[in-house]
């Protein structure tokens, strides 16, 4: 059964008079326990997608079609009350500008304390702190920081603090939104190593949001690529990272160098993201693909499905059928 | 990575702001005692009287002022005078310097205590409450009203005031503090003055409005677009918590910043107001100096004043400092 | 950054502050050069209708020595022009400089030169400028050149943090490399980068020097050889119950000129930050 189903996602932004579609009907099916790493360019609606399933994305300018179902319920449909009690308890959220992740002139533990008691208003103090430096605990903070400010954490303990105050209620879903970009590597490495080991104990299902593919396949089972909002290619890192089909997917794997291997040129894709804000036809990659063929640029490709979860759209995959 | 504890850091904040205003003020002072003393015309002329003046008498004045000898020595000598809060005697009046300010410090204080903390107080309510309706029409209009006072010279806001509810409409004194004609006592006193000051008071207010207003209001709106708000909306929290514990506290900053720095600014306010409306003050006494040439009076005025607006932004700076713990750092 | 002229028309077009600020500055400098074509009257001269109410001789009527306060008022604009632009000059060459060397130099030079900016803030400017100007003569270039000495503290700190961000730019590094001088480097390159904030803060000067010359006027230490809206009102305080249009009409001027450097400094800085755009 899946925690996380969603089903013909579309999200449009209205600003300046224009429609911008970010992110244009994408389907996944995210199961209990599943480590899915959404991966693509900046501007590719990666961001967007994992924003939408929490709703917080500005109101008055985001128009969002389609239905994100998680644990039978449709987010998209129910009141911001209910969604409320949803937020946090359920799915939580790791941002990616950690250093101002939390108001700057609150102690840490203050404003961890003022969010535990959001769904817990009725307990005690002791609770409260008693939660807190177990969360401290798990990755590997000083109980020390209860009593810190934002600005006295270097970066690499900021993101700890975002992970620890993410899992205070031990989330069933746990979006993490480039949560270790502005690190260095070595940070990153550690905090990559904690999130899997927490998400063993804590029998987490995990979406990362990443432009890192490293970072995916070494640490997620899924892998799910889009592009300028669509969703090109999905399926188990085993098999999309290895032997990918999709044109995009090759491209994107070119780009980073092995360490293993004989030496190759990098190769980046050339060419730049469409404009999101006028009708494409066919294929949205078509412009930037090497193996495009005229079917490509005038007939939008299906989305196909091959063994164990594989999902394609590509024209020069899974036959020319579309209708 | 653990940076320094409060206390220390929040210790040397203030004593740096100290020693910038002790430095301060010994900077305008000197300013001002050399280029009064470099003027030209001579201030005894202007006290012996314009018709013929009796060359004795200007020597012997001269001689009695100290005004003979080389502008350093006369300097040292005040300096020495000051440490031992002697402020020397006002050439005009033959009263010591001190007793006139002390006289003419209250009302002034009065004015501008009163108004600078009305001004705070609705001008940060109504940009926070706008902030909250932005682009709405009562924001627009908000917007506006606070351009065209910004743009009004505010001794002429007093005299329209005093045109329309003194002259016109006759419900408020023209001038001055108190009645002159009857002599009140106790409460009724306190009432007499209270309504004497309602409109300088008013037109102060009105003119500091918009600075603090456009603080608060583009201090809210950068706030309610920082990560952090992103953070707790999606833990759930309620945007009225949001609002009231976590934007407020963080939006009030600049505007604490803003009261320490209009501060001489408002000043200059006040000193004109107190001209328009009569109103027995320090800024009368500042203009009567200047005009009289009054050297010692017009200095220890200056200096007075100096050290006021140092004081008090010194109390805004550790009000900062205790509100933002960022600052405690540097 | 702007380049040509039809895109600088395009961007004032867009911004409604910036459009109506210009046109009514154009209105502004129109009545002030053709000065002596719009006034009804010679504004030194004492007619002999006294503290006569506003009519079509008289369009704002005349004040207590029976000189015309429309053609008083014309003529005044002149002046507030002439001095809020210069000081305002002044005031904004010595501020970038200052503020240019500050942030560009760092270490110990900005220390100092903020510690000065600093103590300048604490100074009641205002009063200095009294004391200047009561002893050493009300002469128009006197109170202009007092009021741009004492009010580029603004413009320092805005300059200072536009030189500070400026420094750590690559092109700024390559030119280093090259060679060029500390100074050139100044003057060639952070300078002209950082100066359109500074221009959109000038408006602000300007609108605070008129405003400073109004209040010195209206003590009676303004420039007595020239007519000044301060002075109007000064004069029209003494008949403020006689004759309120005295005083009503100068003091709607000042606030009319105000005003258009206002919303122009505030269309400059909405074409700078289009992020405060979305959020209004």
């Amino acid at each position: 059964m899946s925690l996380l189903e969603i089903n013909n996602l579309n999200v449009e932004y209205r600003v300046e008079g224009k429609n911008i579609k970010a992110v244009k009907d994408v389907s996944l099916d995210i199961g209990v326990q599943d480590s899915i790493g959404i991966v693509g360019e900046s501007g590719s609606g990666k961001s967007t997608l994992a924003m939408a399933i929490l709703k917080l994305l500005p109101a008055n300018i985001t128009e969002i079609t389609g239905e994100i179902i998680f644990d039978g319920v449709d987010l998209l449909k129910i009141s911001e009350d209910e969604l409320r009690k949803i937020r946090w308890k359920d799915i939580a959220v790791v941002f990616q500008k950690s250093m101002n992740s939390l108001s700057p002139v609150h102690k840490i533990g203050f404003q961890m304390s003022d969010i535990y008691k959001v769904h817990k208003p009725k307990a005690s103090d002791r609770e409260v702190k008693e939660r807190i430096l177990e969360l401290f605990d798990l990755v590997n903070l000083s109980e020390r920081v209860f009593d810190l400010y934002p600005h006295e954490l270097s970066g690499g303990m900021m993101q700890r603090v975002s992970i620890a105050l993410s899992l205070i209620y031990f989330p069933r879903l746990l979006i993490l939104d480039e949560a270790t970009t502005a690190l260095d590597v070595v940070t990153q490495g550690q905090i990559l190593d904690e999130i899997m080991k927490l998400e063993e104990k804590l029998h987490l299902t995990r979406i990362m949001i990443t432009h890192d593919v490293s970072v995916v396949s070494s640490t997620c089972k899924k892998v799910a690529v889009m592009y300028a909002g669509c969703l090109l290619e999905s399926g188990y890192v085993s098999d999309v990272l290895t032997k990918p089909k999709h044109p995009y997917t090759e491209g994107l794997l070119n780009s980073y160098p092995s360490l293993k291997g004989e030496r190759k040129n990098l190769r980046g894709i050339p060419g730049t993201l469409p404009d999101l804000s006028i009708s494409h036809r066919g294929c949205i990659f078509a412009d930037r693909c090497k193996k495009a063929t005229e079917i490509c640029f005038n007939e939008e490709p299906k989305m196909m499905e091959f063994d164990n979860n594989w999902n394609v759209a590509c024209h020069l995959v899974g036959g020319a059928d579309c209708d | 990575m653990i940076k320094v504890q409060g206390g220390i850091g929040v210790k040397s904040y203030i004593g740096k702001r100290i020693a910038t205003g002790i430095l301060t003020i010994i900077f305008s002072f000197c300013i001002t005692f050399f280029l009064i003393r470099y003027a030209p015309g001579n201030p005894m002329k202007v006290l012996a009287g314009t018709d013929n003046p009796n060359l004795e008498l200007i020597e012997h004045l001269t001689i009695k002022y100290g005004l003979d000898k080389p502008i350093p020595v006369q300097f040292v000598n005040y300096v020495k005078n000051i440490l031992k809060g002697d402020l020397g005697h006002s050439y005009m009046s033959n009263e010591p310097v001190t007793k006139l300010i002390k006289e003419k410090v209250f009302p002034t204080i009065l004015l501008t205590l009163t108004s600078s903390i009305l001004a705070v107080v609705v001008g940060t309510f109504l940009g926070v409450y706008a902030a909250r309706k932005v682009g709405t029409i009562f924001d627009r209009v908000m917007c506006g009203i606070s351009y065209f006072i910004d743009a009004t010279p505010g001794f002429w806001l007093g005299l329209i005031f005093i045109l329309i509810f003194a002259s016109t409409f006759k419900i408020l004194p023209t001038s001055g503090m108190y009645d002159l004609r009857i002599e009140k006592q106790g409460f009724a006193h306190v009432l007499d003055v209270i309504k004497h000051m309602i409109l300088p008071v008013s037109t102060l207010t009105i003119i500091q409005i918009p600075l603090y207003f456009r603080i608060s209001r583009s201090s809210v709106l950068q706030t309610m677009s920082e990560d952090f708000i992103m953070t707790l909306r999606a833990t759930g929290m309620k945007e009225s918590q949001i609002f009231n514990k976590y934007v407020l506290r963080n939006a009030i900053i600049p505007t604490i910043t803003m009261f320490s720095l209009s501060l001489a600014f408002t000043i200059s306010g006040v000193a004109l107001i107190e001209i328009v409306f009569a109103w027995p003050g320090m800024g009368r006494l500042i203009m009567d100096a200047i005009m009289k040439r009054d050297y010692p009076l017009l200095t220890g005025i200056y200096l007075t004043i100096s050290i006021s607006i140092c004081i008090v932004m010194i109390i805004t700076d550790i009000v900062y400092a205790i509100v933002d713990p960022r600052i405690r750092l540097e | 950054m702007i380049e040509n002229s039809q895109q600088m028309l395009k961007a004032i077009n867009s911004i409604k502050e910036l459009k109506v600020g210009i046109i009514l500055l154009m209105i502004l400098i129109g009545i002030a050069v053709f000065a002596p074509l719009i006034a009804t009257h010679d504004p030194y001269v004492l007619n002999d209708e006294m503290i006569a109410k506003p009519s079509s001789k008289y369009i704002f009527g005349t004040d207590g020595l029976g000189r015309d306060v429309f053609s008083m008022v014309v003529y005044g604009s002149r002046t507030s022009l002439k001095i809020g632009i210069i000081a305002a000059a002044i005031s904004s060459v010595i501020g970038t400089l200052i503020g240019g060397v500050a942030g560009y130099m760092g270490g110990k030079v900005d220390k100092v030169i903020s510690e000065i900016i600093n103590m300048f803030l604490m100074l009641p400017t205002f009063f200095l400028i009294l004391i200047v100007v009561a002893i050493y003569g009300s002469s128009l270039s006197n109170i202009i050149i007092v009021i741009g000495l004492t009010s580029w503290t603004g413009t320092a700190r805005l300059m200072r943090a536009q030189a500070i961000s400026l420094r750590e730019r690559t092109f700024i590094k390559s030119a280093k490399t090259i060679g060029e001088s500390e100074m050139g480097i100044l003057f060639k390159h952070i300078i002209p980068n950082g100066i359109f904030p500074i221009i959109a803060d000038s408006t602000m000067s300007v609108s605070s020097a008129i405003l400073s010359e109004a209040g010195l006027s209206f003590i009676g230490l303004g420039d007595p050889n020239v007519v000044s809206w301060g002075q109007i009102i000064a004069h029209g305080k003494g008949y403020l119950t006689r004759g309120w249009w005295i005083c009503t009409f100068s003091g709607l001027a000042i606030v009319f000129t105000v005003i258009s450097f206002y919303l122009i400094g505030e269309g400059m800085n909405h074409i700078l930050s289009p992020k405060l755009n979305k959020i209004k």
